[in-house]
């Protein structure tokens, strides 16, 4: 070699990249448990949420495109990209660019501690659960900018709907995990999901698990608690004025977070990737993610949207004591001597 | 030669400080204030303090950040702007001078005070266990006092959201 700096060669620069893009990590990053897993899972339930509604409204719904109409997302996203993205006059174009990215960012960045089976995580953190509530905290910021970024009423109502709903129901969500920590003892959510190889933590956070679920529905924006995008009264919410590109990162980025809140769900409440060892663990997460997505859609066609003072009082006076109770519920678990069951 | 992370961070917050004061959007001032307080979480955790790091994040982001939005929100938005930019004048030169060689005399002072390292202070990784064993038993009152604290706050708020039943009859719902 020539001078001080070894120049590598052609082969042992391809050796390098091809060990980066092999190496266990990277393809945790990009396929399994990562990106590409998000984003099919997030296509997947768009068409399952539209199938199953319509099943529900006695339609056929997605029919032509694929078998079943499965490439209908595909189909719809094409048509997206080819839009023109227009904004109203007065908007401000970079925080609704912007905002929408930073949407799909907070969306997929939840899923790198949740284990979707053992040692597919991305990364096995050990305060898994505490940074995924601290992500699910920062979509307010964003959704609140949007709105106002429009320079629209009705996206501007809908940013500050979705902000005061979702900072009422986080304090419900926070408080209705505690019991699973006090009878772990952990907030790794690898952990908590092996102490439920036993018994699921439903059976015995069965209160903890229906605050929950309400919360999640509530920070999803999903009907009943859709009053942030309320078709009939604010067009499309914050999301009226985007288009185009924007409107499909953003509405992707919603799905997205639906599926990695059933993904999180899945891992507190419903064992996580344990059940008979016929099939890999990875399919039974899998599973029972899309089976609590499934719920959700069939409360979507169920129950009408409920009115924003019931909306609030439910977040505060009740939700918020059902959480406390079964902190206290969870401490008479201990007390009598039934924690060893949960204990890692 | 410091931590190049750590240097990424500070002039993250460092500059997104100076944006969140400097804003002429209000809006984009608490942006600027979200992403300085992210990247003193950034900082927090550089530092192995992963607990606290998290709820600087779901605290002062998720919460302050977004409770000073709210509040711009609810201010029109023509009244955002600031009417017209003044030119700093002869006193507002010389208060910058003196502000500056304050912020240096303290940047001196503790350059001479604090031993400086280029070894971050990693410290020992703190269980669940210990964090709540210290909360409950080293801390407790200071806990206690706090609850209380915050029991307080809250009365108080509900107290002044109160509506009064003559109001509530007289339409505002």
């Amino acid at each position: 070699m020539n001078g001080l700096i070894a120049i590598p060669t052609l082969q042992e620069l391809l050796n390098y990249i091809v060990g980066i893009l092999t190496s266990r990590t990277f393809l945790e990053m990009i396929i399994f448990p990562g990106f590409l897993n998000i984003m099919l899972g997030a296509a997947f339930l768009v068409w399952l949420e539209r199938k199953l509604i319509a099943r529900v409204q006695l339609r056929i719904g997605p029919l032509y495109a694929g078998m079943w109409g499965i490439l209908q997302p595909v189909a719809d996203g094409v048509k997206l990209l080819f839009k023109e993205m227009i904004f109203p006059e007065l908007a401000d174009k970079k925080v609704l660019i912007l905002g929408a990215l930073a949407l799909m960012m907070l969306a997929v960045a939840p899923v790198v501690p949740i284990p979707f089976g053992e040692g597919f995580v991305i990364a096995d953190m050990n305060i898994g659960l505490l940074y995924v509530f601290a992500v699910i905290s920062l979509f307010p910021t964003v959704i609140l900018l949007i709105g106002w970024g429009s320079n629209s009423k009705y996206s501007l109502l809908g940013g500050l709907r979705s902000m005061f709903q979702q900072v009422a129901y986080e304090v419900p969500m926070w408080l209705s995990v505690l019991g699973i920590v006090m009878l772990t003892g952990t907030l790794n959510l690898t952990e908590i999901v092996k102490a439920q190889q036993k018994v699921w933590f439903i059976v015995p956070e069965v209160l903890g698990f229906a605050v929950f679920f309400t919360a999640i529905l509530a920070e999803l924006e999903r009907i009943p608690f859709d009053l942030p995008e309320a078709e009939t009264e604010l067009v499309m919410g914050w999301m009226t004025e985007l288009s185009g590109v924007a409107f499909m990162v953003g509405f992707l980025a919603m799905y997205t977070k639906v599926y990695v809140m059933s993904a999180l769900m899945t891992a507190l409440f419903l064992g996580g990737w344990s059940g008979p060892s016929v099939i890999p663990q990875p399919v039974w997460f899998l599973a029972k993610t899309f089976l609590v997505a499934s719920v959700m859609v069939i409360i979507r066609g169920t129950f009408p949207r409920v009115r924003v003072d019931i909306l609030l009082k439910a977040a505060w006076g009740r939700l918020l004591l059902l959480a406390l109770a079964n902190v206290f519920v969870t401490a008479g678990l201990i007390w009598l001597g039934l924690g060893g069951i949960w204990k890692v | 030669m410091p931590d190049p992370i750590f240097l990424v961070l500070s002039a993250v917050v460092v500059v997104s400080a100076i944006a969140a004061l400097e804003a002429r959007e209000l809006i984009y001032g608490a942006v600027g204030l979200a992403f300085s307080l992210i990247g003193v979480a950034g900082i927090f955790l550089l530092l192995g303090e992963e607990y606290l790091a998290m709820f600087q994040i779901a605290v002062y982001v998720g919460a302050v950040v977004v409770l000073i939005m709210f509040t711009i929100m609810l201010v029109r938005r023509d009244s955002g702007r600031p009417a017209e930019e003044e030119e700093p004048g002869r006193l507002g030169r010389a208060g910058a001078f003196v502000a500056g060689l304050i912020a240096l005399a303290i940047a001196a002072a503790m350059y001479l005070v604090i031993p400086y390292s280029a070894e971050m202070p990693i410290l020992s990784e703190i269980s669940l266990h210990d964090l709540g064993r210290t909360l409950a038993s080293g801390y407790a009152l200071a806990l206690v006092i706090l609850g209380l604290l915050i029991g307080a706050t809250a009365v108080g708020a509900l107290t002044l959201a109160k509506i009064e039943p003559e109001e509530e009859r007289g339409g505002a719902a």
